[in-house]
């Protein structure tokens, strides 16, 4: 990749302090977003999407949530460790976000006018009546009828729809560099969910606004993302462009995602749910998280997490490469049955005790 | 849930009630709210005007009509030294809802102020702030204010004073406790998103969300708060003679209670039923806008 992206996330570690113990949110996330790109962050609840967006915006809920170690770059400068005010000029201006339920997202007892020019008197001296006109644009930008209207309405007096889209307009208000959009459509009908999303991908393209989209939707990554990063416990576990990653997947964690969506063709068929549950994020990881699960792990995965390191032949033809966190990736036969297709390959069993395991030296 | 009950308080009926209409919807919702507030507004009314009306009546001795019975001349009778009742129950009227009114102004800003602080802040600023509030709670509070009031020597201000004192913990634990639901809303997250500063926020999304709740508060602490400062003068440690105060009166009415009923009797009755209006209009207000609130907020209390 040439130059250094807008959005630089190396080694994302995340602790939450609670009184149960530490939760270990985020184990190590790496994550470029270059400037205008459109990329997904897919994984299921609890894989540390949102946290690492958060942490992005400085807003780990303090003072429970720390980042405990790794680099977050934006724009080449790095945020993390950055004083209030300074994260404070970012948000909004050069970094925004839209979130889950837009309900909950806008103040109850505000009208919809004073929430949207909020941003902007937060980041600039602009007179009432200016604000409300500019107010009025993005409200009309976002496909909103009579908007000048609308200004004067409470939340509750909008459909879902209408407020994420006022959302959206609040959150690219300021041409922002990069829009961080946590599951935007997840709170929305179906109906409304395409209408959102097309809108999102119009507005970001046309603004050139990088778009990092979070979301356990397969589908809505596959119309979208021009490249997709898997999450899971807490760790990066592959990341590939779009079509290479639906194509030829790498991670058997990524292969059972796909297995458990269902296909119109593959109606009659039997979905393939991944066996197991997610490992408790209360227990600092060892190993591959994914290990106890996964029908290829061998002896390795259950004492060490392998880095993400590039798995194709190499950077296809857009410069984005494909890369997994795997000991022993899936080959292209195997993605279809979603299972190892080598003679005699039994998973390696759990180490008897883990505690004797000896400690792999990290590749 | 009292978390959800906070702000779905606030999110009923925000705008579409205003004014005058707002009204006539809360007094068709009950007859108690019907009878609140024709209680409340007979005295602020009389509050206002009666004074200006009834002149000096209330002030001048008249020696030949000392003690006279209700009648068309002196509605309410006169006392012991023939001033007309009426006259110095209305202009009690204007002495205790001014009291009332500075008592909610004092301790609902200042009370809101700290509990607001104290959620905000967390942790140690919290925790000092809220172990304060906790000694005032320890006290019975109308015998704290009886304290303050006598340490501070006789006159109405300062038992307006006193009760303003024994009366802010309450709100700053009410604001505290919606802060601490709200700094969780994700519409407060969305503001940091947006580059909002902290002191942004409490201004916009925090004060907007409490007040309501506040201002149910203060309307039925308006009711307390003239039943507190009438108690205090009856004592002797508030208003004094002959300030027309409705606890004053009855007071030196006590001795006349077997010859002259109604003496003692009409300055009571007035008492008992503006603090029965301002108390039921808080109960009303509460239950209108949100009835899960009914945990959240105390009702009547002395």
């Amino acid at each position: 990749m040439t130059g250094e992206p807008l959005l630089s996330v190396q080694d994302l570690v995340v602790r939450f302090d609670t009184p149960q113990g530490e939760v270990h949110a985020v184990n190590g996330v790496s994550l470029d977003v270059g400037a205008g790109e459109t990329v997904g962050l897919v994984g299921e609840s609890g894989s540390g999407k949102s946290v690492t967006s958060l942490a992005v915006m400085g807003l780990l809920p303090a003072p429970a949530g720390r980042v405990a170690s790794g680099r977050i770059a934006f724009d080449g400068n790095d945020l993390i460790g950055l004083p209030e005010r300074d994260l404070r000029k970012l948000r909004g201006k050069d970094v925004s976000m839209v979130f889950q339920d837009p309900m909950s997202s806008l103040n109850p007892v505000i009208t919809i006018g004073e929430q949207v020019t909020e941003i902007l008197r937060a980041h600039e001296q602009v007179s009432k009546a200016d604000a409300r006109t500019r107010a009025a644009d993005l409200l009309r930008r976002v496909g909103i009828p009579n908007a000048a209207e609308q200004l004067g309405r409470f939340p509750h007096q909008f459909s879902g729809g209408m407020r994420q889209r006022v959302m959206i307009a609040m959150a690219l208000a300021l041409h922002p560099r990069l829009l961080i959009a946590d599951e935007p459509t997840t709170a929305l009908d179906v109906t409304i969910q395409a209408q959102v999303l097309e809108l999102l991908v119009a507005l970001t393209t046309d603004l050139e606004t990088a778009l990092l989209l979070i979301s356990h939707d397969l589908g809505i990554m596959a119309r979208v993302a021009r490249r997709i990063a898997v999450m899971y416990a807490g760790f990066v576990m592959e990341t590939a462009p779009t079509t290479e990653l639906f194509a030829a997947p790498r991670h058997p964690y990524t292969v059972g995602l796909l297995n458990s969506v269902p296909a119109i063709d593959d109606r009659g068929k039997e979905l393939r749910p991944i066996e197991g549950a997610p490992p408790d994020l209360e227990e600092a990881p060892v190993g591959c998280p994914f290990a106890p699960r996964c029908a290829w792990r061998v002896e390795a995965c259950w004492t060490t997490m392998p880095p993400l390191r590039p798995v194709s032949a190499g950077p296809d033809a857009s410069g984005v490469d494909h890369s997994a966190a795997c000991h022993n990736p899936v080959r292209a036969d195997e993605v279809r049955g979603a299972a190892p297709l080598r003679p005699g390959f039994v998973p390696a069993p759990p180490p008897s005790a883990p505690a004797s395991a000896t400690t792999e030296a990290p590749a | 849930m009292m978390e959800e009950a906070a702000v779905s308080a606030a999110a009923a009926p925000p705008k579409a009630a205003s004014g005058l209409r707002g009204v006539w919807a809360f007094v068709r919702a009950s007859w108690l709210n019907a009878l609140a507030v024709t209680i409340v507004t007979i005295v602020v009314l009389l509050a206002v005007f009666g004074p200006f009306l009834l002149g000096s009546k209330g002030n001048t001795a008249d020696f030949a009509n000392i003690l006279q019975g209700p009648s068309a001349s002196h509605w309410m009778g006169t006392d012991n030294v023939g001033r007309d009742l009426f006259a110095r129950v209305v202009a009690g009227a204007r002495i205790s809802l001014t009291s009332a009114a500075v008592i909610v102004l004092l301790a609902a800003p200042f009370g809101c102020l700290l509990g607001i602080l104290a959620g905000m802040v967390g942790g140690w600023v919290d925790e000092v702030l809220m172990r304060f509030t906790d000694l005032f709670f320890a006290f019975p509070a109308f015998v704290l204010a009886a304290a303050i009031a006598a340490t501070l020597g006789p006159s109405l201000q300062h038992t307006i004073l006193a009760v303003a004192i024994v009366y802010w913990p309450w709100y700053a634990r009410l604001a505290r406790s919606q802060v601490l639901t709200l700094r969780e809303r994700e519409f407060v997250l969305a503001a940091r998103v947006s580059g909002s500063s902290t002191t942004g926020i409490v201004a916009r999304h925090m004060v907007r969300n409490v007040l309501p709740i506040v201002a149910i508060q203060m309307s039925a602490d308006a009711g307390n708060a003239i039943l507190s400062i009438s108690a205090l003068s009856f004592l002797g440690l508030g208003a004094q003679p002959p300030t027309p105060e409705w606890g004053t009166m009855m007071a030196g009415a006590q001795d006349y209670l077997q010859t002259a009923w109604w003496f003692l009797t009409f300055p009571g009755l007035t008492l008992t039923f503006t603090v029965l209006g301002f108390n039921l209009l808080g109960d009303g207000l509460r239950d209108w806008i949100d009835p899960r609130l009914r945990g959240v907020l105390r009702g009547g209390r002395v």
